[in-house]
């Protein structure tokens, strides 16, 4: 009697704990265990979010892309031979020019396939980050701010510290237009527009429109995405293939 | 102490060096993760910073599920 009596309880027990388990899962998270997949995925995934996050580190109250996190994470990707293609998802309002820079730069001299989806918004720095990849994305609801590069949106006194600008700005401007279809005219005609942008110069390009001037190759989503970049990887293997024999 | 602007407060005031602290970066079964310790010495993920996608398929590196600390 003693030993069924045992029994029982420890059978409640362990009924209870697993429905604690669950009920913590759903407190933690707001959602349930979802299946996992066993292999290895061959294409990676890098998201690009919230504000790029330069040499100055912002309140961690930021949502932030580091690029010391996103560097290497890159090396990463080119130096596994495993990982085949990389999908580059962005959603940032801009940030620091330098880091974005970098970034963009990283991707662009990547060897394995690259496509990139902007959803949301591709502001600003996030512009280049965009072209950089070898085939780029853009969702019909998302924008792209081009506007020229400032400091504080103040006016700038010194003509020193505005050839500065105007040599970063340079920088910017070449990228975009050698890693898409834009020309520079266009690029530079959108960024010193006016009457688009409220009290300050630029434009705002949505979707169709940054297709449309040749910016983003392509209007899809993730499937589209994720097609290509199967499409190029293909590509890629029948080109080693080729060269082999 | 009253400001008449419409600026949010953090453009104004500096945030104080502790909140720095209060996030960090860990490696947990070889994954990146941006971490923020708890009041029980725990760690509380912030965002996985993991670029392989099924990394995120599996609920304990999860935002808001807790790990050890190193040791």
């Amino acid at each position: 009697m003693n030993d069924k009596g045992y029994m029982t309880s420890d059978s409640e027990e362990k009924e209870e704990k697993q429905e604690e388990n669950v009920t913590t899962a759903i407190q933690q998270l707001g959602q349930t265990n979802i299946p996992q997949m066993a292999q290895d995925s061959n294409i990676h995934c890098l998201t690009i979010v919230g504000q790029i996050e330069g040499h100055i580190q912002l309140p961690p109250q930021n949502k932030t892309t580091k690029y010391e996190h996103v560097i290497p994470q890159i090396v990463a990707i080119e130096q596994n031979p495993n990982i085949e293609g990389l999908l580059v998802l962005l959603n940032t309002v801009g940030g620091d020019v330098e880091a974005g820079l970098a970034i963009a730069e990283m991707l662009a001299s990547l060897s394995k396939p690259t496509v990139s989806v902007v959803l949301g918004g591709g502001h600003s720095i996030g512009v280049p980050i965009a072209v950089s990849c070898d085939y780029s994305f853009i969702v019909e609801t998302a924008t792209m701010t081009i506007h020229p590069i400032r400091l504080t949106g103040l006016v700038i006194g010194v003509p020193q510290t505005f050839e500065y600008l105007d040599k970063m700005q340079e920088r910017v401007v070449r990228f975009v237009t050698k890693h898409s279809n834009i020309s520079e005219e266009k690029f530079k005609e959108l960024m010193f527009s006016k009457g688009n942008l409220t009290r300050d110069i630029g434009t705002n390009v949505v979707g169709l429109d940054a297709v449309k001037y040749g910016l983003i190759d392509e209007v899809g989503g993730v499937s589209q995405a994720m097609k290509k970049l199967q499409e190029l990887i293909e590509f890629k293997k029948g080109k080693e293939g080729k060269m082999l024999q | 102490m009253i400001l008449y602007t419409t600026m949010p407060q953090e453009l104004i005031f500096q945030t104080a060096s502790a909140e720095y602290a209060k996030q960090q970066l860990v490696y947990y079964d070889s994954i990146p993760l941006l971490v923020r310790e708890t009041e029980t010495k725990e760690y509380e993920i912030v965002r996985n910073l993991s670029t392989n996608p099924q990394h995120f398929l599996q609920a304990k590196y999860s935002p808001g599920m807790r790990i050890l600390p190193p040791r």
